[in-house]
C-alpha cells in the first residue's frame, strides 16, 4: 500500500518536476550570463501564456498556433526586460537590475490583468487521452508528454551549449566574460540572445504547464518565478544538469509532502529544504569544487 | 603597426592614462616597462577595445580603431594575452582554443592551427581534455598565448606573461615570444621582468603614473637604471 | 483631516518601517527578500500580547519588536555568512516558511466572551486595542509617525557615527573592511538585529491599526517592495526609503491618477529611474550635495 503511494507520488513528482526543471534551465541561463537575478522571468512567461490564452478565447486558435504565440510572446517580452533592466546596467549595479526587474514584474502583471481580467481562464488541453495504467500506477498521458518534452528540450539546450559555436560563446561569457570579449565574442549580443532563448524556453514551460492544467490563473507569474528560483538554487546555480536535477527533486519532494502532509506543508517543505541547504550546504545538489567560481559570482550578486 | 596617440583613459574620475603616446613597429618586439599601477594594463585594455579611451586615437596598420568593440579589433588582427591569463576555467583546453578561434569560419584551417598549437605547446596536447582551471600557472599562461594565437593575429599584445611563474617557465615563455616574432608576429609586451624583457625587445618604453617617461633601444640606458625606474619610478625622487 | 487621508498617511508610515528594515541591510551590502517575516512576527506577537494577554500597547509593541529582532538574530546566525543571491534566497525561504507557518497557526481563546486569536489562513482578526481604548484615527496616525520619527532619528544619528560609517564600508567592500580591522560578521549581525526589530515594530503597529493581520499581509510582495523603496528613494540617507514609499503609495496609489494603470506607470518609471540613478534619487552624491548646501546656508545665516 505505502510502497504504491510512494511510487505513485514519485512518478507524479517527476512529471510536475519536469516543468520546474524547464523553468530552472531558463533561470540558470539568464543568471549564468548576467550574474544577476531576473525577477521578471515568471511574469515574462505569464505574458506569453496570457497572449496565447487570449488568442484561444477570442479566436479559438488551434493549439500549435497558441504554442507559437506563447513562445514568441515570452521571447519578445524577455527582450523588453533585457533592454530595460539588464542592458543599461553594468555588473556593478546588480541590485538596480534586480529591483528594475521587479518593477517590470509589477508592470507586466497589471498589463496581463488588463488583457484577461478574470482570475482563472481556460487553456486548451494538451491531449485528452485517458490515463495509462501501469500495474497499480496511474500515469496521465499529458504528463508523459510534458516529461518527454522537458527531456527533449533539456537535451537540445545541452547539445546546443556543448556543440554549437553560439553555445561555446554562451559558455565563454558565463565562464569569464572579460576573456570572452578579448577573444572577439560580442558579449552584449550573446547576453541578449541568451536572454531571449531562456525566455522562449520559459514560454515552452509555461505552455506545457497551462496545457496540462487546461487553465491559467493570475498566479502563474509569481509561481514560475518562485518555483524556478527554488529549483535553480536546489540544483546549485551552476549548470543545466543541476537545474534539471533541482527541478525534478523539487517536484518529487512536493508530491510526497502534499500526499503525506497536505498542500500547505508541501510549500513549506520546499522552502525549508532550500533554507537548510543554503545555510549548511550552499553548493546545492551539484555542489563541487568546479562550482566555486559560480559560487563566488553568486555571492557577489 | 600599432600607433597610440595621446590616449586618456579613466576609471570614474581617476585618470589612469594621462595622454600616452607610443608606437609598436611592424615585425618587432616592443616592450613596455613600469612600476605597479603605472597604467600598463589599462593601456592594453584600451588598445584591445575593452576599455574606452576618453581622448586620443589608436591606429592599427594605419586604420583608426579608437572606440571600436573588442570583437571588431580582433577581426582586424590584434590579439591580447591578458594580465592574469584569464583562461576559461570551466572549459577544456581544447575548448579554450576553439574560443580563441571564435571569429574564424574556416574550421578545417582552425583544426590545423590547433594541431600546430599542440606541437608548439606539447603540455597542452597532453591536457587537451582537462579543464583549464585545473592547469598549473605556467600551463595556463601557455594556453592563454595559444588561445590568442588561434585568431591568427598580426600583432600580439601580452600583459605580464611571466607574472608569478617559475624562472624556467619564464625562460620558455620568452623563447616562445622570440619564435613568434621570427614567424612575423609583431609583439607588444608588458613586463615586470626587466632583464628578460630587455634581452628580447627591439625597443622599449617606460611608463609611470599614466605617462610615458622614456623611450629607447635596449642598451641606451644601463639595465640597473631601467630596473630602478621600472620598479621604483622616478617621480617619487623628483617630488 | 478626512479619514481617507489619515488612512493613507498611516499606510505610508507602516510600510516605511519595512522599507527602513530592508535599507539597513542594503547598507551592509546584503539584499534581503525576507524582511516581511519580521513584520509578520511583530504583528502576530504584538497582537497576541494586547488581545490574548491584555497587555498595554507600548509593552506589546516593544515585545513584538524584540521578538522580531530575536528571530532575525537566529536567522542571522544561519545566513549571515552567505551573501548575494544565496543570502537573498535564504531570507526569502525563511519568510515563506513563516508565512506558511502563520497559515497553520491556530491559537484561539475565549477572551471576554468572544473567541479570539490567530486562526490559520483566516488570519488574526479583531485586534481592537485602539477601538476599545477610543483612540481616534488621527491619534493612531500620530503614534505611527512619532515612532517612525524616533526610528529615523536614531538611524540618522547612527549614520553619522563610526558605526554607521563601518556599515557603509562593509556594504561597499566587505573584504576591504575586514582588512581595515572591522569585524564584518558582528556588524552585520547588529544590522540584522536592528533591521528585524524595526520591521517588527512596523508589524505591531500594522496589526493594531488595521485591526487584523493575515499571512497574506506579509508575502514576498511586501518584502520586494520594501527593497525597491530604498533603491527608488535612494541609499544615501534613511530618508531615501521613506521618499520611495511616498512616491509609490503617496503619489501613485492614493491620488488614483493612474487608477488601474498604476503598476504599468510605476513599473516603467522605476525601471527608467534606475537607469539614470542606479542608487536611487537620494543617493550618496545627492545627499552630500544637499548637506553641503545646507551647511553653506547655515554658515551664511550666522
Ligand atoms: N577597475 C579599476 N577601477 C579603478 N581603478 C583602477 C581599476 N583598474 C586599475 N585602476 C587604477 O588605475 C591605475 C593603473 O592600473 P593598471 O593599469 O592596472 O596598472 P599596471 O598594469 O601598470 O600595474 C592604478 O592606479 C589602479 O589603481
Ligand atoms: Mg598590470
Amino acid at each position: 500500500m505505502a510502497a504504491v503511494d510512494l511510487a505513485q507520488n514519485t512518478l507524479d513528482g517527476l512529471m510536475i518536476g519536469s516543468s520546474y526543471a524547464l523553468l530552472a534551465i531558463g533561470f540558470t541561463l539568464i543568471f549564468g550570463v548576467m550574474r544577476r537575478l531576473n525577477l521578471a522571468y515568471g511574469p515574462t512567461i505569464m505574458a506569453g501564456v496570457y497572449l496565447g490564452t487570449a488568442a484561444f478565447i477570442s479566436f479559438g486558435a488551434p493549439i500549435l498556433v497558441i504554442l507559437a504565440i506563447v513562445v514568441i510572446g515570452a521571447a519578445v517580452v524577455g527582450l523588453y526586460v533585457e533592454r530595460l533592466c539588464f542592458r543599461p546596467f553594468g555588473e556593478a549595479a546588480r541590485t538596480a537590475s534586480m529591483v528594475a526587474s521587479f518593477a517590470l514584474w509589477m508592470q507586466i502583471e497589471e498589463a496581463a490583468m488588463h488583457l484577461l481580467p478574470r482570475h482563472m481562464n481556460p487553456f486548451p488541453p494538451l491531449l485528452s487521452a485517458p490515463p495509462l495504467q501501469i500495474g497499480p500506477l496511474l500515469l496521465r498521458a499529458d504528463h508523459l508528454v510534458m516529461l518527454a518534452a522537458t527531456l527533449l528540450i533539456a537535451g537540445a539546450v545541452t547539445y546546443f551549449l556543448a556543440r554549437t559555436r553560439f553555445g561555446l560563446a554562451i559558455r565563454a561569457v558565463i565562464d569569464q566574460p572579460r576573456a570572452a570579449a578579448i577573444v572577439g565574442i560580442h558579449v552584449q549580443r550573446v547576453m541578449m540572445l541568451t536572454f531571449v532563448l531562456a525566455s522562449a524556453v520559459g514560454g515552452l514551460a509555461g505552455f506545457l504547464i497551462a496545457a496540462t492544467d487546461a487553465q491559467v490563473t493570475a498566479m502563474i507569474g509569481m509561481w514560475a518565478t518562485t518555483k524556478g528560483l527554488v529549483a535553480m538554487m536546489l540544483g546549485g546555480l551552476g549548470s543545466v544538469k543541476g537545474a534539471i536535477a533541482g527541478g525534478l527533486l523539487l517536484g518529487v519532494l512536493e508530491a510526497h509532502a502534499q500526499w503525506f502532509l497536505g498542500p500547505q506543508v508541501r510549500d513549506m517543505v520546499a522552502w525549508g529544504l532550500l533554507f537548510v541547504l543554503l545555510a549548511f550546504w550552499p553548493g546545492g545538489l551539484m555542489g563541487s569544487k568546479a562550482l566555486d567560481r559560480t559560487m563566488a559570482v553568486g555571492r557577489r550578486v | 603597426m600599432l600607433d597610440v596617440q595621446d590616449i586618456v583613459t579613466s576609471y570614474g574620475k581617476i585618470e589612469a592614462l594621462k595622454g600616452v603616446t607610443l608606437n609598436a613597429a611592424e615585425g618587432r618586439i616592443t616592450c613596455l616597462l613600469g612600476p605597479n599601477g603605472a597604467g600598463k594594463t589599462t593601456l592594453m585594455y584600451s588598445v584591445a577595445g575593452v576599455l574606452k579611451p576618453r581622448r586620443g586615437t589608436i591606429k592599427l596598420a594605419g586604420d583608426d580603431i579608437t572606440g571600436q568593440s573588442p570583437a571588431a579589433i580582433v577581426a582586424r588582427g590584434l590579439a591580447l594575452v591578458p594580465e592574469n591569463r584569464l583562461v576559461f576555467p570551466q572549459m577544456s583546453v581544447a575548448e579554450n582554443l576553439d574560443a580563441g578561434a571564435y571569429q574564424r569560419r574556416d574550421s578545417a584551417e582552425v583544426a590545423v592551427d590547433i594541431e600546430r598549437m599542440y606541437t608548439r605547446f606539447p603540455r597542452l596536447k597532453e591536457r587537451r581534455a582537462q579543464l583549464a582551471g585545473t592547469l598549473s600557472g605556467g600551463e595556463q599562461q601557455m594556453l592563454a598565448v595559444a588561445r590568442a594565437l588561434m585568431s591568427r593575429p598580426r600583432i600580439l599584445l601580452m600583459d605580464e606573461p611571466s607574472l608569478g611563474l617559475a624562472p624556467l617557465i619564464v625562460e620558455e615563455i620568452f623563447r616562445i615570444v622570440g619564435e613568434l616574432n621570427k614567424d612575423g608576429v609583431t609583439i607588444f609586451l608588458v613586463e615586470q621582468n626587466v632583464h628578460m624583457a630587455l634581452k628580447v625587445a627591439h625597443h622599449f618604453y617606460l611608463m609611470e603614473q599614466g605617462r610615458v617617461t622614456f623611450s629607447g633601444e635596449p642598451g641606451k640606458l644601463a639595465e640597473d637604471e631601467v630596473i630602478q625606474r621600472a620598479y621604483l619610478g622616478t617621480s617619487r625622487e623628483k617630488r | 483631516m478626512d479619514g481617507y487621508l489619515i488612512t493613507i498617511l498611516s499606510n505610508i508610515g507602516m510600510v516605511s518601517f519595512v522599507a527602513l528594515s530592508a535599507y539597513i541591510l542594503l547598507l551592509s551590502g546584503q539584499i534581503s527578500f525576507g524582511q516581511q517575516a519580521y513584520f509578520g512576527i511583530g504583528a502576530y506577537v504584538a497582537g497576541i500580547a494586547t488581545v490574548m494577554w491584555q497587555w498595554p500597547l507600548a509593552g506589546a509593541l516593544l515585545f513584538g519588536s524584540l521578538a522580531a529582532g530575536a528571530a532575525a538574530g537566529l536567522v542571522g546566525l544561519a545566513t549571515l555568512r552567505l551573501s548575494g543571491i544565496y543570502f537573498a534566497m535564504a531570507t526569502l525561504a525563511f519568510a515563506e516558511i513563516m508565512r506558511i507557518a502563520a497559515e497553520l497557526f491556530v491559537y484561539r481563546r475565549d477572551i471576554g466572551g468572544i473567541e479570539s486569536g490567530p486562526d490559520g489562513v483566516d488570519g488574526f482578526r479583531d485586534i481592537r486595542y485602539f477601538f476599545a481604548n477610543e483612540f481616534s484615527p488621527l491619534e493612531t496616525c500620530l503614534i505611527v509617525y512619532a515612532l517612525l520619527a524616533t526610528v529615523l532619528a536614531i538611524l540618522c544619528i547612527i549614520e553619522r557615527t563610526r558605526a554607521g560609517r563601518m556599515l557603509r564600508q562593509i556594504g561597499e567592500d566587505p573584504l576591504l573592511a575586514e582588512v581595515h580591522g572591522i569585524n564584518v560578521m558582528s556588524v552585520r549581525m547588529i544590522a540584522a538585529l536592528a533591521a528585524g526589530a524595526v520591521a517588527g515594530l512596523g508589524g505591531g503597529l500594522y496589526a493594531h491599526l488595521m485591526t487584523y493581520v493575515e499571512p497574506k499581509s506579509f508575502d514576498i510582495m511586501l518584502g520586494v517592495h520594501a527593497l525597491a523603496y530604498g533603491l527608488i528613494g535612494g541609499l544615501g540617507t534613511a530618508f531615501g526609503p521613506i521618499l520611495g514609499v511616498l512616491i509609490d503609495i503617496g503619489l501613485l496609489e492614493s491620488t488614483r491618477i493612474f487608477h488601474g494603470y498604476r503598476m504599468i506607470v510605476f513599473g516603467g518609471l522605476v525601471a527608467v529611474l534606475l537607469i539614470v540613478r542606479p542608487r536611487g534619487l537620494l543617493d550618496e552624491v545627492a545627499v552630500s550635495r544637499i548637506r553641503r548646501a545646507l551647511r553653506r546656508r547655515r554658515d551664511a545665516g550666522d
